[in-house]
């Protein structure tokens, strides 16, 4: 274990542990949009930035992807660091205006006006949806599309996920509630990745439970018999 | 819409345990499991006070304790109210600046005799003072944890203890109480029914129970493989049956508008379900018939207030 101290509180991690993770676990709250315990750290929103210092030398820093240290100390209630925090809601609201956690969050740092150019996008790039699908499904269905201010996460060339196997694992995680599914009838959507796929039904008892093309996967994946998805999770004895 | 969601989305969640293993509920109940769940759903920065149970019974054995996180253990009849002053109290200490401004989620957590019997004047005086609280109720349709007596939670023609079977009487005479029905008669902003069969729709309920600004209820159907007479490996299997045959349907009440979450083309005969369960093995023909037309008569009713909006 690895001690160390935040806000004048001292905390244990573990070896290999992030700052985030050990600060949550101590009950400090750390605003935070792109972390999620499943995947990699990934630093993409800012937003848990904090002032780390070592050996006497301060430094701003995203606390998610920074490992803890002996002799470190954290400060996330800082002048520096609340100003930090403020002007990255700011940005983060003027990119997307229509968010209401965003909005929120903003008011909660005391930010009233948001002088920047309002754009009308609702994703935040924080790609946890992309890195869900990459890590913890392993479908790879979506990626990052372009570079800098032309940013998107886009089905591939901006089409439909042909990989996607709608298991809905982006629309959890999203942090601002932009992915959505949608279910009707024998169709299973998930609206942004324009992905439609036909749904199984039970034989028994004629109810839908998973999509083709998924359970086909895992039949390949998992060598199992031809008829092993023929009934749902209930049905099955 | 999240009911259905497979293996993936339950991995995202996270991996940290609040309620902790080891505790002494029995096989396969998923009393245990549900409150897991809302633990997990709910994360650190809670106050949980909970009513005498099951779950009171087996997580707090002296000198072990199952709880990660603050607990409280109070009487049956004041759950609700212990769980309102707590609220209150975090207020007052936040506004005076004795503790820190942060968001402390209270939570009130009591099995179905605790809430729908004696607990149920603290819990509808809670909810009509609009406290910004959580009320849990883990349903196993009976006193389980005393051994296996009635409640009003019991549904009709189960054989309990305090109202076996025999040549006069069928089991239990009354019908379930519908307790989801009377907390959303509060005009509360938020009432639910989940089930741990559908970790991900109970999850996401919870969250929104916590994001909302009022009292919030939420009725878990929790499967007692001991007082159901039941194998203990079914319990998710007969989570699963409740809502698909429409005994328990999942649905939302927000602000008076009522959502069925989960909805079937076509529903399970009742049989199939009461035929798992040791419980309901005396029951007739006509008897599950007249179940059987009870259950549809509600069920249509639900998916008119679905369609209607109210």
């Amino acid at each position: 274990m690895i001690s160390f101290k935040i806000d004048g509180q001292s905390v244990e991690g573990k070896e290999g542990a992030h700052i985030l993770e050990v600060a949550l676990d101590a009950g400090i709250e750390i605003p935070h949009l792109c972390y999620n315990e499943s995947v990699k750290p990934y630093g993409a929103c800012r937003l848990c930035l904090v002032e780390v210092t070592k050996k006497g030398r301060s430094r701003m820093t995203t606390s998610c992807n920074y490992p803890v240290m002996e002799e470190i100390e954290v400060f996330t209630q800082s002048e520096k660091v609340l100003r930090a925090r403020r002007m990255i809601i700011e940005l983060l609201v003027s990119m997307c205006p229509g968010d209401k956690l965003l909005q929120e969050m903003a008011a909660k740092m005391g930010v009233q006006e948001f002088r920047f150019k309002k754009e009308d996008k609702d994703c935040i790039l924080c790609g946890l949806c992309a890195r869900v699908c990459d890590e913890v499904v392993g479908a790879h269905a979506i990626q990052f599309a372009s570079r800098g201010d032309r940013r998107e996460m886009v089905p591939p060339f901006g089409g439909e996920a042909m990989d996607c196997i709608a298991c809905g694992a982006c629309v959890v995680v999203c942090p601002v509630d932009v992915v959505r599914m949608k279910e009707e009838g024998d169709e299973r959507t998930i609206i942004r990745w324009k992905h439609t796929l036909k749904m199984k039904s039970c034989k028994v008892c004629g109810n839908y439970f998973a999509p083709w093309f998924q359970l086909e996967k895992f039949r390949e994946k998992a060598k199992l018999p031809k008829d092993f998805y023929d009934v749902c999770y209930t049905c099955r004895s | 819409m999240m009911e259905n969601l497979n293996v993936f989305a339950v991995r995202t969640l996270t991996q940290k345990e609040y309620f902790a293993p080891g505790h002494r509920s029995c096989q396969g109940c998923a009393e245990a499991l549900a409150v897991r769940l809302v633990c997990k759903a709910l994360g650190r920065n809670i106050i949980i006070a909970a009513a005498t149970g099951c779950m009171e019974i087996v997580s707090s054995p002296l000198p072990f304790t199952s709880w990660r996180v603050p607990w409280f253990h109070c009487a049956f009849e004041n759950t609700a109210a212990v769980a309102s002053g707590i609220e209150v109290g975090l207020k007052v200490l936040m506004r005076k600046g004795r503790i820190p401004q942060k968001k402390i989620v209270t939570v009130g957590m009591a099995g179905d005799g605790g809430t729908a019997d004696i607990g149920l004047q603290a819990l509808s005086g809670a909810l009509e003072r609009g406290h910004d609280f959580i009320y849990v109720c883990t349903d196993n349709e009976a006193y389980m944890n005393t051994g296996i007596q009635r409640s009003s939670s019991t549904p009709f023609g189960a054989s309990t203890t305090t109202s076996p079977a025999g040549k006069t009487k069928m089991g239990q005479i009354t019908w379930k109480k519908n307790m989801a029905a009377i907390a959303a008669a509060h005009n509360i902003p938020y009432v639910a029914t989940a089930c741990p069969s559908y970790p991900m729709d109970l999850i996401q309920k919870v969250k929104k129970a916590a994001d909302i600004k009022g009292a919030a209820y939420l009725h878990i159907l929790s499967v007692c493989p001991t007082g159901w007479r039941s194998a203990p490996d079914l319990s998710i299997k007969l989570g699963r049956l409740a809502v698909e045959t429409g005994t328990f349907p999942l649905y939302e009440v927000e602000h008076g508008r009522y959502h069925l979450n989960i909805d079937f083309p076509k529903l399970k005969p009742i049989k199939e379900y009461m035929k798992l369960q040791g419980r309901f093995r005396h029951l007739t023909e006509e008897m599950i018939e007249e179940i059987q037309a009870r259950i549809n008569h509600d069920y249509e009713q639900l998916r008119e207030r679905d369609k209607r909006g109210f």
